[in-house]
Order: C-alpha cells, then structure tokens, then sequence
C-alpha cells in the first residue's frame, strides 16, 4: 500500500513555508527528515492534502552559540547535531539523547524540530528538552512566538503548535556551574520505543545539589518533569538514601500504560530504577569536573 | 585414481549465489516483471463461526475487477500430509480462525482490489471460539474439525524401557513443567506468488517463496483439478524460510486459482501482517518433563508430556508432536523413555513446521530440568552429560540408528573455550553462566509421500562448452544447497568450480525433489550429487584412458587435466577430454540417486517413521549472561557452540548456518512471542513482533566437530538445526546462575524476571518477618 494522492510543494523560505501553512481549506503536513511520516503515508495513516517538503531550506539548517544559550534549527539532522562540537561540549544531555535516537541510518534523516513537532512520548529529543527548560519558537504567516517546553507537550502526538505554525527553532539555555547530566533509557531492543527513559541536569555547588531536572519519557502520554524529586532533593548531597527516595518517586508519580511492550507496573518499576542511575551518572559527571 | 588438486571440499567459499544477494540483482518472486493482474485476499474477521453465505455479487460488479473467488471454487482440501489434507484454500462452510482467507480478488490495479474487498458481504453464525489448547480440550468444547474428539488432531504414547523400574531405581526424581510461547519464523522476504494461466493451452506455471517446489506442484494438481504435467513450478530467490514454507501454503493455491478464474497472470503479494497471519511457526507448548537420576548423575528414566497448541488446521501437526517424543532420543543414553503427547486444534492460525522442528521446546525442558538436578546434587552440568553418552554405534530405543555421535567432543570444545571450570561460581553478582545441548536429523528417513522412487536425484549434464551443469530440484533458500552441490560435484569430477552452473528448482527442467525441510539436502541431495558426479568422472577417466592408452585406474589428475601416472607431460585437458568423451555419443547426461535404507526408515511403532534419519548432528553451548536486576534485561555476553556436522563441506556456510540457529534460539528464548486478544493477532509486524536485531546479537564462537559420518557425502551431517534447541536451555541456566531463579516460563522477558526479583523478595521478607515473630 501507498500513500493517497497529495500535493506537493517545495518551498525555498521560512516565509513561504508559512504562507502555504495559512492557506486555508486543505490539510498539510511538513516533510522533514520523514522518518514518521513517509511510513505513516505509505500506510495511509496519514492522509494529508497537501505535503510541504522543507529539506531545501537554509534558514531551517544549523546550530548556533550564543552568550546564554544554544540554538538549533528545526531542519537540523539528529546525526549533525550528534556529531557538532558546540552541542557536544555545551549540551551534553542532548548529546547522550541522542545517540539513543533510532539507528545511525534514521538519525541520518531525521531532524531536532521534526522529532519534538511529532512528539512521540517515547521520543528522546523531547525528553531532553524538557529537562533543559528548552523553548520552542514558532511561526505563522503573521505572527511567531515562544513556547516553554513545558507547554509544548499535550498528549500523545499533540503539541501546542497551531495548524498554521511551523516550528523553527529550539533554543536550549545553558546552566552555570559543575553541571553533570545523566540519561538512561530501556527498551526490549536498542532501536526499539523506549519503555521508560529518564534525562536529568544537575548543578553541583561543593557537593551539594542546587539545581535539578529530572524528566521522564515513554511511560505515559507526553514526557514529564517529576519536580516532586527535584524539590526532594534539592540541596542534598545526592547520596544513597536521597537516590532510593528518587526512585520511589519516579515508581509512584508517573501515569505509566500497559501496551504490547510492557505492562504499566513494569515500565514503573523500571523507571525508578533508571532515575536513580541517571541521577547518579549526573551527580558523579558533575563531581568529576567533566561537564 | 589419484587426485593431485585443489579439494572443493572443506573450502571456505562464499556462497555462488552471494554476488546476486549482495548487489540487488537477485531477482525474488516479487520482483519478477510481469504484466499481471493483482491479487487481493478478503481474510476472516471472526475466530469461529460457521459461514453461512459470502455474497460478491457488487465486487464483481466493480468496473476494473477480472475475477472473484470464494471457497465455491475449490472444494478440494489441501495438507502436506495425505493423512491430514483439512485446509481449504478459501473457506468452505466454517471459517477457524482469524485472518483466514474467505474470498479472493484480481484486478486492474491494487485500489480497485482493494475497493472489491470492501464489497464483499460474509453472512455468518459466530461459534465458541478457543485461544489455549487448554480451552479447546473442555469435555463441553465445540468441536473444530468433525470427528476429532477433544479437540485432538493426535495424541501420542509411547514408552520405551521400564519407566516405573527406572524411577524406582533413582536416588532423585524431579519434575517440572515448562511453557514455551508461540513463536513465527520471521524470514525477511514477505510471502509472495505469481501465478501464469495459459487460456489456450490450459497450462499454469508458478512462481513462489517455497520451500518445497514439489509439494506445491502436487496440491496445485490437486486442488485445480488439472494434470502434474500442464503445471510448470519454479522457485526464484527465496528470502529466507526456515520452515514457514515447507509445506503448499493458501496463498499459492488462491493465486492459481485466481489466474484461471482470470484468464491470466496474477501477481498475490502478501503484506507482512499477511505473512504473519499465514503463520505455520511452533506452536505455544506446555512440557512436564520427570527425570529420575542417581547420585552419581546418571539418568534411569524420562517422562515428558507435551501439549501443543496446534491451530486451527492439521499442517505438519501429528509431525510435531511426534518429534517431540522422538527426539528425546539418541542425545543421551536414557534406559527408559515414557512420552505422552496432544496436538490440540484452536482457534488461531496453523502452526507447522520450524528450525528445529518438534524437538526445540520439549528439548529446552529436559535440558532446564537436568540443570536444576544437577545443582541440587552438587553436580556439575558437564559431567552429568558426560555420565548419560552414548555408547555408539547404537540403536535407539525408538529405533534410531546413531553411526556417529560427536557430542563428547563438543562438550569438551566449549567447556574450555569458555573456561568454564575456572569462571563457573567466580563470576560476580548477576552475571552467569549456562550450558545445554541438543541434536537434530540429517533428513527425516521416511519420505512424506512414499512413492517408491529413490529420495534425491541430481543430473549432471556435460557438453560442448567443456561446462557442467547440475540439475537439481533442491530448493536454495539462503542455506547455501546450490553451494554446497557444486562443491560435492566439483570435488569428485576434479572440476574448477567455474565450469560448474547450478539450475535449481524448476519443475520444466530439474528433476523432482522432496524439497528443503528436515535438513535434508546436504545429506541426501549430497550423495545422490556424488553419485551422480562419480559416473561422470568414470567416463571422462576411461575416455582419457583410451585416448592415453592406459587402464583408467593408470589415470591421475593434475589440476583439471588428465594424466597417465608415471609421465611428466600435462596429459590431456578437461576440454580435450570432454571432447574426446562427447565424440562417442555426444552431450553426456548422467543421474545419481539416493535412497535411505530401510533400516534408517525408523521403528516399527506407530509413528516410528517419524524421528528416523541416518545421521545426527550434536551440539553442546555455553551462553553467558549478564541480568540487570533494576530493569529486568538479559544481556546474552557471549556465546560459544560447539556443532558436529560430520565433514564440514564448507566451514564459512557451517559458522553461517550455526550461528543462525544460535540467534533464533536468542529470539525465541528473549524475546519473541505471539500474542492474540480473542483471536485478534496483536504482533502481527515487525515492531510489536520482538526479532532482534544486528545490535542485539552477541558474539558467536562457533567451533566445528567433523565426527564423520559412515553414511554422509564425504561424511557429512546437518548444520541449520541442530544448535537452535539448546540456546534456550542454556541461556536459562545461565539466568538461573546469574541471579539464582529458575525460570520454566519462555521467553525471559524483563518483566517476567523483575515480577520474579519481586517476588523473591517478598517471600524473602515474610520469611524474615516470620522467623523474627517465632
């Protein structure tokens, strides 16, 4: 089976991409990396109108430091920005979500802005955005605005993104200080959806916690931020007892499902255990200078 | 005869048909181009019910449809067994299961068949439906197939030696029992016919995925009502089988069907969802096994039962459950053997054949139960292997024939490849390691259909062009028997291997053959490849010989030329001689056959047949582990097999076919399982249906045991089969010594081993709780 018939356009500019999002009356999807959508197509689960094809534009390509921040293209390939210098130095969680993203063949295609558009709750590039406090920026053909990550997320395959807004950009701001990350991930196989997966940031001040994000993915519909165990453990030393009370957290605050995968008691159980890791490789990454 | 060249035998060769595989230009049944219509089957979306209309009078009607068919059109059951022949290509009057084919469409194009589908009505009266054997076996059950009381396709006793004397003789009898998951093949190429009807000349040709040319062509016979000589079947490319293609399957039979009904060609693609549906994999069984043994580790007695959830048509079924039994024989020398086996009929898609058929889930049983007995009298697994060998050259008690018994030395290649005795118990916390071992037939020695013909044919054909070519019916699925074939023929006609081409599997040119099942090929195809191969060498010597004249057993090879011994000239070229023997008659044809003698044809108790080969392979393996006590996950570390295959023909296809058998021991032990909400199959794609993949696949030493065969072609013996069953014992003892639980349960999946660490520690903490109350 192949797709259903669609129209196909090939913008040149971020302006144009827009102007063809605003036109009314039919459905379009954008075409990034297609590591989604050309399956769902084929399989006729997506039945769009109209594909607008953003691979040819410049504007959507790149990675960019600034003074506070990073910023990456929504075009951007998962493998370049695994590969680029400034996120391997700067943003090192991104760094390890992505190596856990598909297979070196999917990342070759798929991009940063395409993942977190389609927000699979077991994607891993959402997940660590969210535990980096990213913000999205969005257009339309007469207006663009900032969403916090937080808001970005609404349910499975849903975000806050508007049908005549194109995301644009990601915009990861950079913590201070010995900042160690930790990202853990289960699945039945590597390149399989991940069962439960745990991204945390963690900023050391002589040994003592005085900023944490833990978020966590795959269990439920959208990935979440447990702040329950940030507040926990917040200046603490982050040793084993705090970890243990993590994981008890992780296990009884998350809304997990049972599927084919896996049930809902095992993707919690797992998941208090993979907190407890990721949060042990941030505190020791941090401790050890390395960040 | 003296022969001064390089040996084809024994030589790590790629495989001859490698260069196509590799670069894409293996032409596989669904790429072969053809003007053709395309085929569309309607699948049943009820479980059991009886079907009381199908109504395709608007799908006919739909401009762009050539033909519709329903279970109207073939009133002929098919099987591949005569006893068993149950299935109709489409439904007659009850459909079994979800998902099988009630009608059929072929037409302009895959939208209009699609369309056509969709309008066609199914008038039905839904009846119980059953999803475990357990269910379909209720004294109250509705009955599948008429006249099969229980539910039972076959039940199966059989004891062998005094059981109850064996037990009594024990100092410990332990018993257990043991569940194994359904599990599907999962060959990569999706299921695929092409189906040629010539109007005028009332002729069909076939392309297919199969496995066995041969017995499509018969049920295609039968089932069209048309003559065995009017039909052409030919196999292309095959994208792996591994059993799910040993048998005719539905598909081939609908595509014939609807490319008479259409006059013409139609092309039936299956879809990988299809392609599951079409199942034929091992079906979920349940094992009790009981094993006496003495303190020393010898074995006095073995009961196993063994029920298996068969589906809903017979297949290889009363096979399967006959090798269970069968196959507890001629691994170890056990004075008394009791088997008590049910194949029950359900309501889910027909399980048949798979690598390792019959033995893989009993044999896991016998060897997880052995282990636990061992660590309880404190002894260690090998020696207790090593207390129960063979003594051979020996008869089984179920009258197998064991000539060569290769098992000694692969117990002792992986014990010390893996240092076994060094790391065993020094390993750290969740780590372990585990051993098991297995077997398998070269070949079952009854033929399915007895016919009295030989069991394997190849022609050899030498002409002109100096080229020999081998003509066999032998179906190359990717196990390399093309390969294997050229290098038997080359090495006994003292041939370059270039001068050699192989045609296989195509019923206008090759002769017949029972096709590629059972391990089989190499054995039996093998030898009648030499057979044949040694009568063309004895003309190409006597030809040299005259033209030298010397007696032919004066003749000695020197490369590819022939030469009188004790002259220092080149002596005569294979062309020049080849020439010289096509002068007496021209192109020079010759045949070799083999036949398995009677005596390897099995015992003389009911389903004797069943079992018999004249050689077995032996395997032994040790699987480390490491086990994530937080997430549940095993990691397979390493794998280290040791597989006696008699004379390793080609070792680099002999690694290949081992370690292949390892990895889907891997995949059915960690993580592969059917699953069905009412009968609605949920992992029915490569996504939910947990093959691993390259990353997941452990490294695999395969070391090889060449205990030569009396009987095998340059005594060799089977390679594909034989070290899939013990991966999966193995791999649970190993879990067992990591992190010390017994898993009876398949496949070890994290969340069965967390709900166990779970368990553990609760019953752990009652037991505290209550040793501190008292």
């Amino acid at each position: 089976m192949k797709a259903v018939d669609f129209d196909y356009e090939q913008p040149r500019s971020v302006a144009e991409t827009c102007r063809l999002l605003g036109e009314t009356g039919r459905e379009a999807r954008l075409l990034a990396g297609g590591q989604t959508l050309a399956p769902l197509l084929a399989m006729r689960l997506a039945r769009p109108a109209v594909v607008i094809d953003i691979n040819r534009i410049e504007e959507f390509q790149g990675i960019d430091a600034e003074a506070e921040s990073v910023v990456i293209r929504a075009c951007t390939r998962q493998s370049r920005a695994l590969a680029d210098p400034i996120v391997q130095s700067r943003l090192p969680l991104l760094a390890k979500a992505l190596s856990f993203v598909g297979h070196v063949q999917t990342r070759n295609r798929g991009t940063i802005g395409g993942s977190l558009a389609n927000a699979d709750p077991s994607a891993e590039i959402g997940l660590a955005a969210l535990a980096l406090d990213a913000e999205i920026e969005a257009r339309s053909a007469t207006a663009s605005r900032r969403i916090p990550i937080g808001d970005f997320f609404i349910s499975p395959m849903v975000t806050a993104l508007a049908p005549d807004e194109c995301l644009t950009v990601v915009r990861f701001p950079l913590p201070q200080g010995a900042v160690g990350t930790g990202f853990r991930e289960a699945s039945i196989r590597r390149s399989d959806f991940a069962l439960a997966a745990v991204a945390v940031q963690l900023v050391l001040e002589r040994g003592v916690c005085r900023s944490l994000a833990v978020s966590l993915g795959g269990a439920g519909a959208t990935p979440v931020k447990l702040t329950a165990i940030e507040h926990k453990l917040l200046d603490t030393r982050l040793g084993d007892a705090e970890l243990a009370e993590a994981g008890r957290l992780a296990h009884d605050a998350i809304d997990a499902v049972s599927d084919i995968h896996a049930s809902a008691a095992h993707r919690r159980r797992i998941a208090g255990a993979l907190t407890m890791r990721a949060i042990a490789e941030a505190r020791d990454e941090a401790l050890a200078g390395r960040a | 005869m003296i022969a001064l060249y390089e040996p084809a035998v024994g030589r790590r060769l790629p495989l001859i048909d490698g260069i196509e595989k590799v670069t894409g230009r293996a032409a596989y049944t669904a790429d072969l181009r053809a003007q053709a219509l395309v085929g569309r089957i309607l699948r049943s979306p009820y479980a059991h019910a009886e079907l009381l209309g199908v109504d395709v009078t608007a799908a006919r009607a739909l401009p762009g449809v050539v033909a519709v068919i329903t279970g109207e059109d073939c009133d002929k059951p098919f099987g591949v067994l005569p006893i068993t022949m149950n299935e109709f290509p489409l439904a007659r009057g009850r459909v079994r299961y979800r998902g099988e084919p009630v009608a059929a469409v072929a037409a302009v194009d895959a939208e209009t068949a699609e369309r056509a589908l969709a309008l066609i009505q199914l008038k039905v009266k839904e009846l119980p439906a059953y999803f475990s054997a357990e269910t379909a076996r209720a004294p109250d059950a509705v009955l599948l197939h008429d006249g099969r009381p229980g539910n039972l396709l076959r039940e199966v006793h059989d004891e062998f030696g005094d059981v109850d004397a064996g037990f009594a003789a024990a100092d410990i009898v332990r018993e257990a029992r043991y569940r194994c998951a359904e599990v599907v093949h999962g060959q990569m190429e999706p299921h695929a016919a092409l189906a040629e009807y010539d109007t005028e000349r009332q002729r069909l040709t076939l392309h297919s995925v199969t496995q066995v040319p041969y017995y499509v062509h018969l049920m295609l016979a039968h089932c069209l009502g048309l003559e065995e000589s009017r039909i052409r079947v030919v196999k292309p490319f095959v994208g792996g089988g591994f059993g799910a293609r040993v048998e005719p399957l539905n598909f081939e039979i609908i595509a014939a069907l609807l490319a008479r009904a259409a006059l013409g060609t139609v092309r039936l693609d299956l879809t990988r969802e299809e392609t599951f549906l079409t199942h034929r994999g091992r079906p979920e069984t349940e094992i009790r096994v009981k094993l006496g043994m003495t303190r020393q580790g010898r074995l006095t007695a073995a009961a196993c039962e063994v029920v298996q959830r068969g589906g809903a048509y017979a297949s290889y079924g009363v096979i399967t459950i006959l090798y269970a039994g069968a196959l507890l024989h001629a691994l170890y020398d056990i004075p008394a053997v009791k088997y008590d086996g049910y194949r029950v009929y359900t309501n889910t898609p027909p399980c048949g054949a798979m690598r390792g058929h019959g033995s893989v889930d009993a044999r896991h049983a016998f060897e997880c139960l052995l282990d636990a007995i061992a660590a309880e009298l404190g002894l260690d697994p090998f020696e207790v292997r090593r207390a129960n060998l063979l003594k051979t050259p020996m008869q089984t008690a179920n009258g197998i024939i064991v000539n060569s018994y290769g098992l000694p030395e692969c117990l002792a290649r992986v014990e010390k490849a893996s240092g076994w005795r060094q790391r065993k118990g020094h390993l750290p916390s969740g780590r372990g390691l585990g051993m098991a071992c297995s077997h398998y037939v070269s070949g079952a020695g009854k033929p399915i259909h007895r016919t009295g013909e030989p069991h394997a044919v190849v022609e050899l054909r030498l002409d002109f062009d100096g080229a020999v070519t081998i003509l066999t019916g032998a179906a190359d699925i990717g196990q390399g028997s093309s390969t294997i074939l050229a290098q038997a023929v080359a090495e006994v006609v003292g041939a370059d291997l270039g001068r050699l081409r192989v045609i296989a599997a195509d019923s206008a040119v090759t002769p017949k053959d029972n096709g590629s099942y059972s391990s089989r090929v190499t054995y039996m195809v093998g030898n009648a490849a030499i057979d044949a191969a040694r009568q063309l060498r004895d003309i190409l010597v006597a030809g040299a010989a005259h033209r030298l004249g010397v007696q032919p057993e004066r003749i000695e090879r020197v490369g590819e030329n022939f030469r009188a011994i004790g002259s220092n000239d080149d002596g005569l070229s294979f062309r020049d001689t080849a020439a010289g023997a096509l002068a007496q008659g021209g192109s020079i044809t010759v045949k070799g056959t083999f036949t398995v003698p009677v005596e390897y044809q099995g015992g003389k108790h009911r389903g004797g047949a069943v079992g018999s080969t004249m050689a077995l392979s032996y395997s032994a393996q040790v699987v480390e582990v490491e086990v994530d006590i937080d997430t549940g996950m095993v990691r397979v570390e390493k794998v280290w097999v040791a597989h006696d295959c008699g004379r390793a023909i080609n070792p680099l296809a002999v690694e290949a076919q081992v370690q292949g058998s390892v990895w889907m021991g891997m995949a059915q032990a960690l993580g592969e399982e059917t699953r069905y909400d009412h009968g609605l199959p949920l992992h029915v794609s490569l996504l939910n249906y947990g093959i691993p993949t390259i990353v997941e696949s452990p490294p695999i030493e395969v070391h090889i045991v060449e205990c030569l065969d009396p009987n095998g072609p340059f005594g060799a013996k089977e390679a594909s089969e034989g070290s899939l069953a013990g991966f999966l014992p193995a791999v649970t003892n190993a879990v067992a010594d990591a992190i010390g639980l017994r898993f009876c349960d398949l496949p070890l999946t994290p969340d069965r081993i967390l709900e166990a660490l779970a368990r553990r520690q609760r019953d752990s903490r009652i037991a505290a709780a209550r040793g501190a109350a008292s």
